[in-house]
C-alpha cells in the first residue's frame, strides 16, 4: 500500500468515525408517560384540555417533535352550581381581593375512541405506585381513582384494554423515551387526608419499593430511556403553608394579639397534660389544609369563641374544632382531617427521605435518568424561580407556580418542570432536546375559552391578602372582643370578567 | 448652600463641563481606554511611549521627559454601530429579539503639563476612565424589549480629575504619582412584572427608575507610574491605577402601569412605593496595571507592545438596596474575573506628519453567568488607524478605532438573569485632539 493510499484510507476512516460520532447523538421518536396527576397536567383540581396541552408531558413531547402524542383530552365547560363534574379551582375576584373559587368544570372526553393506548397514560385520582401495576380493571363510579383511570387506561370491563395495567399499555407502545413519574401520592395522600397512618394512608418503604420495582421492570427495554423522579417535601406545598395556625386579623393582615400573645386556632386533638380535653390550641408547627380548613374557619370552626368563633377550649365539642382526622384500625373508618400536627409533618418528611433514597438506588441499578424533583422544589420554596427579571414563588395563588388547588403547578410551573426534565435527559443521554419556551407560558393569559367564570366565592379566605372573611374589622383589633360581625360570606354567585 | 460648597461646585462644573456634554457609554468591561488620539492610533499601546500630554492618563511618568508647558484638548466620539439580541428558550423564547439604541456619545478629555523645574513636572488631567451605556429599544411599539424586567437602560458615568507629579530621576528614568478624584453616577431603568392570578400570566405593573447625581457620589484613588529609557531607541513603562470604590446614594421612583384590571391595579397601587425612595449601591472600580515596551527603528518608526491587566475581580457584586425596608433589594453576584488586553502599535513619521496603526485583543472579564441586558460584554478585537501633524508648538491628531465584539450566546445555566439568547455588537470610536505647547 502506498503512503498516499494509506493516508486516503485513514482520512476515509476518520470521516466515517466522525460521521458515526455525530450521528450517535441520542434522538427520541416515541414518548410515553406513566404517572399520576403531575404527568396528566392536572391543575386547579381538574384535568381539562386547556391544562393538558400546557402540561409538562405535552411540552416534552413537543420538544422531541412528536406530533401524534395522544392524551385523554377533556373538554372544559362553564361551571354550574353545584358542580356536576370535577370543578376547576382558580383565582376569582371578590369585593375585597382575590380568593379561590370554581372557574369551570370538566366536560366530556374528546377522544375516547382512540384504537391504541394513549401516549400520556398519567391519571389523577390519587394513584399510588401499586395502582400502576395492580389496577387492571377500572370501575367508574367506585372511586375518583377509578373514574380517572377509566378515562385514561380505558381498562373497564368489556373494553379491549380490560385486564391491562398502565405499565403494560405503555410498554406496548414501544417508546424510546418514557417518564415513570409515579409515587407522589404514596406520601402526598396522607398529607391531603390529614391522617398519617403507616401502611394505610402512608405507603411503607417496603411496599413502595416492591411495587415501584415491579412497574419499572415491566417497562425496561434495551434502547429505551426511562426517566424516574424523586419526591419533594409535600409539607412545603402552598396547600399546607398559607394559613398559619393562629388567628389573623384580615384588616391588618397581622396576627391578633391578646395579652401580648398570638392566639392559636383550636384543633380536635387532645394534648395532655396541658389540654386533656379537646378542642385544644394547635401547637406551633402544625400545618393547615388551606382549602378545607379555610372553609371550616369561614364558619367559625377552630376560631376561639372569645374571638367570635365557635370553639371553646376543653369543652369536648369536637364539631367546633378543626378536625385532626382519624383512622380506626384495622379496617377503618378513615375520617379525613384538615391538620397536620408536628409529629405527622415529621413522619411525612422522614418517609420522603427514605423513599427518595430507595428511588435513587433503584434508578441507579436500572440505569434510568433520575430527575431530582426534590431539589427543584426545595429551590423554588427557598428562593422562588427567577426568569428574565421576574421572580415567581410558591405562594398560594399569587406566586405563579402553583395552581388554585395549592398542590399542582400552573402552566408556568409545568413549563419549568418540563425544562428541568429535558435538561436532565440531555445531561444524562447526550441528547439535544430543545428547551421549552417558558416565557410563552408566563405571558400568555390562561383562562377558560368561554371568557367568564361563574363561581361560588368563598372556598377559602383571600389568599393574596390573607384576609379572613369571618373578621371584618379593617383596623387592628381592640382588646375588647368579639370582632366578628358575620360568620360566613353570603352565598351568591358572581360573574368575574377574565 | 455654604460658600465653600458653592466654590467647589463651580470648580467642578468648570472642570467637568465638557466631559458631561453627553453620556459616556463605552464598555471595555466598562473601562474606556481611548483617552488620546496618538495612543488610540497605536492600538492603545502607549504606556512605553507616553510622549504627549495624554501621558497623564497612559503613563504620567512620561511627562517627566516633557519640557514644555503643554495643553491638550480632545474628544472621542463613540458610535454604536450594531447591538443586537436574538432570544432563545426558555426565556425570553425563540423569536424574541431586541436592538440597542444607536447614538454617538462624546467623551472629552483635557490634559495640561506644567514644568515646575527641569526634573519636576505637574500634570492635570480630566477624563472618563469608566462608563457604561446599555440602552435597549422596543423592537416595535406593540412589542416591548423582552429584557425590560431586568434593564432597558443601564448607565455608569464617571469623571476623573487626576493631578500628577512626575520626577525625572535620571536622564533615563522618570517616576510619577498622583491622586485620582472620581465622580460618578449610575442609572438603571426597568419594569416590574407581577403574576396576575386572574389571568394566570405576568403583567407589566410598574416602571422603576433608579438614578443618582454625579455631584453627590465620589471617591479618591491614586496612581503611580515608571518610564525607563535604557537606550535612546528603547523604552519600557509601567502604570498603575488603584481601585476606587464609590458608595452611591440616589433616588428611586416607581410609576404604576395600568393593567386594565381594576382589582389588580388597586392591589399594585396599595403596594407600590410612593414618592422618591432613597436607593444605595456600591461600585468597585478595579485597579489596573499597564506594562509596555517601545522600540524606535531608525528615527521615524516606533513599534510598541503592551499588556494591560485589570483587576476586574474587584467587581464581584452589584447590590442595590433601598432605605425603605418594604422594597426588596436588587442584589447581583457578578463574579467578574481579572482580565488582560494585549496591544500592539506602530507609528511612522514623515517629518511633522505621522501615520499610526494598531491592533489589540481585549479579553472579557465577564462570565457567562452575568451576561444580560445590563451588560453583554465579550472578547473584542480592536483595529486602529490614525495620523497627525505635530510641531514643537502645536499639534493635531486624529484616530479611529473599529471595535468588533465577538458574538456571545447564553444558552445554559448558571445565569443570573436566566435570559437566554445571542448578543452581537460593534462600535466605532473616532477621537481627535489639539495640542498647544509653549
Amino acid at each position: 500500500m502506498t503512503m498516499r493510499k494509506s493516508l486516503s484510507t485513514a482520512a476515509a476512516s476518520a470521516a466515517f468515525l466522525l460521521a458515526g460520532a455525530l450521528s450517535a447523538q441520542t434522538t427520541f421518536h416515541k414518548f410515553v408517560v406513566v404517572g399520576d396527576s403531575l404527568g396528566a397536567g392536572h391543575e386547579g383540581n381538574c384535568t381539562v384540555q386547556r391544562y393538558q396541552l400546557r402540561g409538562a408531558s405535552k411540552l416534552i413531547a413537543d420538544a422531541i417533535g412528536q406530533t401524534d402524542f395522544e392524551q385523554a383530552l377533556i373538554d372544559e365547560s362553564p361551571p354550574v352550581n353545584p358542580p356536576t363534574s370535577y370543578p376547576c379551582l382558580g383565582a376569582v375576584a371578590t369585593s375585597t381581593g382575590i380568593t379561590v373559587g370554581i372557574i369551570s368544570q370538566e366536560g366530556a372526553q374528546l377522544n375516547p375512541g382512540l384504537a391504541r393506548p394513549y401516549d400520556n397514560l398519567a391519571f389523577n385520582g390519587g394513584p399510588r405506585v401499586r395502582d400502576f401495576v395492580d389496577l387492571r380493571v377500572s370501575v367508574p363510579g367506585r372511586s375518583d381513582l377509578d373514574n380517572y383511570a377509566a378515562r385514561v387506561l380505558r381498562n373497564v370491563a368489556g373494553s379491549p384494554f380490560a385486564g391491562t395495567n398502565a405499565v403494560e399499555q405503555a410498554a406496548s407502545l414501544n417508546p424510546d423515551l418514557m417518564l415513570y413519574w409515579v409515587g407522589n401520592n404514596d406520601i402526598l395522600g396522607a398529607a391531603t387526608r390529614g391522617v398519617v397512618v403507616d401502611g394505610v394512608t402512608l405507603t411503607t418503604v417496603a411496599d413502595f419499593e416492591a411495587k415501584y420495582t415491579e412497574g419499572l421492570q415491566t417497562i425496561l427495554a434495551p434502547g429505551r430511556t426511562i426517566v424516574t423522579f424523586n419526591f419533594p417535601d409535600v409539607t412545603s406545598i402552598p396547600l399546607f403553608n398559607t394559613l398559619p395556625p393562629i388567628v389573623i386579623n384580615p384588616g391588618t393582615q397581622q396576627p391578633v394579639i391578646v395579652n401580648g400573645s398570638t392566639v392559636p386556632l383550636l384543633g380536635s386533638r387532645a394534648l395532655p397534660p396541658d389540654c386533656p380535653v379537646a378542642p385544644c390550641p394547635i401547637p406551633a408547627g402544625t400545618l393547615l389544609n388551606t382549602i378545607l380548613a379555610g372553609q371550616l374557619m369561614q364558619q367559625g370552626v377552630g376560631i376561639p369563641a372569645a374571638l367570635g368563633g365557635l370553639a371553646v377550649e376543653g369543652s369536648g365539642d369536637l364539631a367546633t374544632a378543626l378536625p385532626d382526622g382519624s383512622f380506626t384500625p384495622p379496617a377503618g373508618p378513615l375520617v379525613p382531617g384538615v391538620l397536620l400536627y408536628p409529629d405527622e409533618v415529621a413522619a411525612l418528611q422522614q418517609r420522603t427521605v427514605d423513599i427518595n433514597a430507595r428511588v435513587a438506588a433503584i434508578s441507579s441499578a436500572n440505569g434510568t435518568v433520575l430527575v431530582d424533583a426534590n431539589a427543584l422544589f426545595a429551590g423554588v420554596v427557598a428562593n422562588g424561580y427567577s426568569l428574565g427579571g421576574i421572580t415567581l414563588t410558591s405562594a398560594f395563588l399569587a406566586g405563579g407556580l402553583f395552581s388554585g388547588d395549592g398542590v399542582h403547578p400552573t402552566a408556568i410551573g409545568y413549563a419549568i418542570i418540563a425544562d428541568y426534565v429535558i435538561q436532565a435527559i440531555n445531561g444524562a443521554t447526550g441528547s439535544a432536546i430543545p428547551r421549552p419556551n417558558i416565557a410563552a407560558a408566563m405571558f400568555t393569559p390562561n383562562v377558560p375559552s368561554f371568557g367568564a367564570a361563574v363561581t361560588t366565592p368563598g372556598f377559602v379566605p383571600d389568599s393574596w391578602m390573607l384576609q379572613l372573611p369571618y373578621l371584618s374589622a379593617a383596623a387592628p383589633p381592640p382588646s375588647a372582643m368579639p370582632l366578628v360581625e358575620a360568620t360566613s360570606r353570603p352565598a351568591s354567585t358572581r360573574t368575574v370578567a377574565r | 448652600m455654604t460658600k465653600p460648597r458653592r466654590v467647589r461646585r463651580l470648580w467642578l462644573s468648570l472642570a467637568a463641563a465638557g466631559l458631561l456634554a453627553a453620556a459616556p457609554a463605552f464598555p471595555s468591561g466598562f473601562q474606556i481606554m481611548t483617552q488620546g488620539p496618538r495612543a488610540t492610533g497605536m492600538g492603545l499601546a502607549f504606556t512605553a511611549v507616553a510622549d504627549d500630554p495624554s501621558a497623564i492618563f497612559y503613563n504620567p511618568a512620561g511627562i517627566g521627559f516633557q519640557d514644555h508647558f503643554s495643553v491638550e484638548l480632545g474628544a472621542g466620539f463613540i458610535t454604536k454601530l450594531s447591538g443586537d439580541f436574538t432570544g432563545g428558550n426558555p426565556f425570553p423564547g425563540d423569536g424574541a429579539n431586541g436592538t440597542q439604541h444607536k447614538t454617538t456619545f462624546v467623551t472629552p478629555n483635557f490634559y495640561a503639563v506644567i514644568p515646575l523645574t527641569e526634573d519636576f513636572k505637574l500634570g492635570l488631567g480630566a477624563f472618563s476612565q469608566y462608563g457604561l451605556g446599555f440602552r435597549w429599544n422596543d423592537p416595535a411599539p406593540s412589542y416591548p424589549w423582552p429584557g425590560k424586567f431586568i434593564s432597558d437602560n443601564a448607565v455608569i458615568q464617571s469623571v476623573d480629575l487626576n493631578p500628577v507629579l512626575a520626577w525625572k530621576l535620571t536622564p533615563a528614568v522618570s517616576i510619577a504619582g498622583g491622586a485620582d478624584y472620581r465622580m460618578s453616577r449610575v442609572q438603571l431603568e426597568r419594569n416590574n412584572g407581577l403574576y396576575d392570578p386572574l389571568s394566570n400570566a405576568v403583567d407589566d405593573v410598574a416602571r422603576v427608575k433608579l438614578n443618582s447625581s454625579i455631584w453627590d457620589n465620589h471617591a479618591w484613588g491614586w496612581n503611580a507610574a515608571l518610564l525607563i529609557k535604557p537606550a535612546p531607541t528603547f523604552s519600557i513603562g509601567a502604570s498603575y491605577r488603584s481601585k476606587i470604590g464609590i458608595d452611591y446614594v440616589g433616588d428611586a421612583n416607581f410609576t404604576q402601569i395600568q393593567t386594565g384590571n381594576a382589582l389588580i391595579d388597586a392591589l399594585v397601587l396599595s403596594r407600590l412605593p410612593q414618592g422618591n425612595q432613597t436607593v444605595r449601591t456600591h461600585v468597585e472600580f478595579p485597579a489596573s496595571l499597564n506594562l509596555g515596551m517601545a522600540y524606535v527603528i531608525g528615527k521615524n518608526t516606533t513599534i510598541s507592545l503592551e499588556g494591560d491587566w485589570t483587576e476586574w475581580s474587584q467587581f464581584s457584586q452589584l447590590n442595590i438596596s433601598f432605605d425603605n425596608p418594604a422594597i426588596p433589594p436588587l442584589d447581583r453576584t457578578t463574579n467578574w474575573k481579572d482580565s488582560w488586553a494585549y496591544r500592539m502599535g506602530v507609528e511612522q513619521k514623515f517629518g511633522s506628519w505621522a501615520v499610526r496603526t494598531g491592533y489589540y485583543r481585549d479579553k472579557t472579564p465577564q462570565p457567562d453567568s452575568d451576561v444580560g441586558p445590563i451588560l453583554a460584554d465579550n472578547d473584542r478585537d480592536g483595529y486602529t488607524l490614525g495620523f497627525g501633524y505635530d510641531t514643537p508648538h502645536w499639534g493635531f491628531n486624529v484616530a479611529d478605532l473599529y471595535l468588533h465584539l465577538h458574538s456571545r450566546t447564553i444558552d445554559s445555566q448558571p445565569s443570573t438573569d436566566n435570559f437566554y439568547g445571542h448578543y452581537s455588537e460593534s462600535l466605532n470610536i473616532a477621537i481627535a485632539s489639539f495640542r498647544f505647547s509653549f
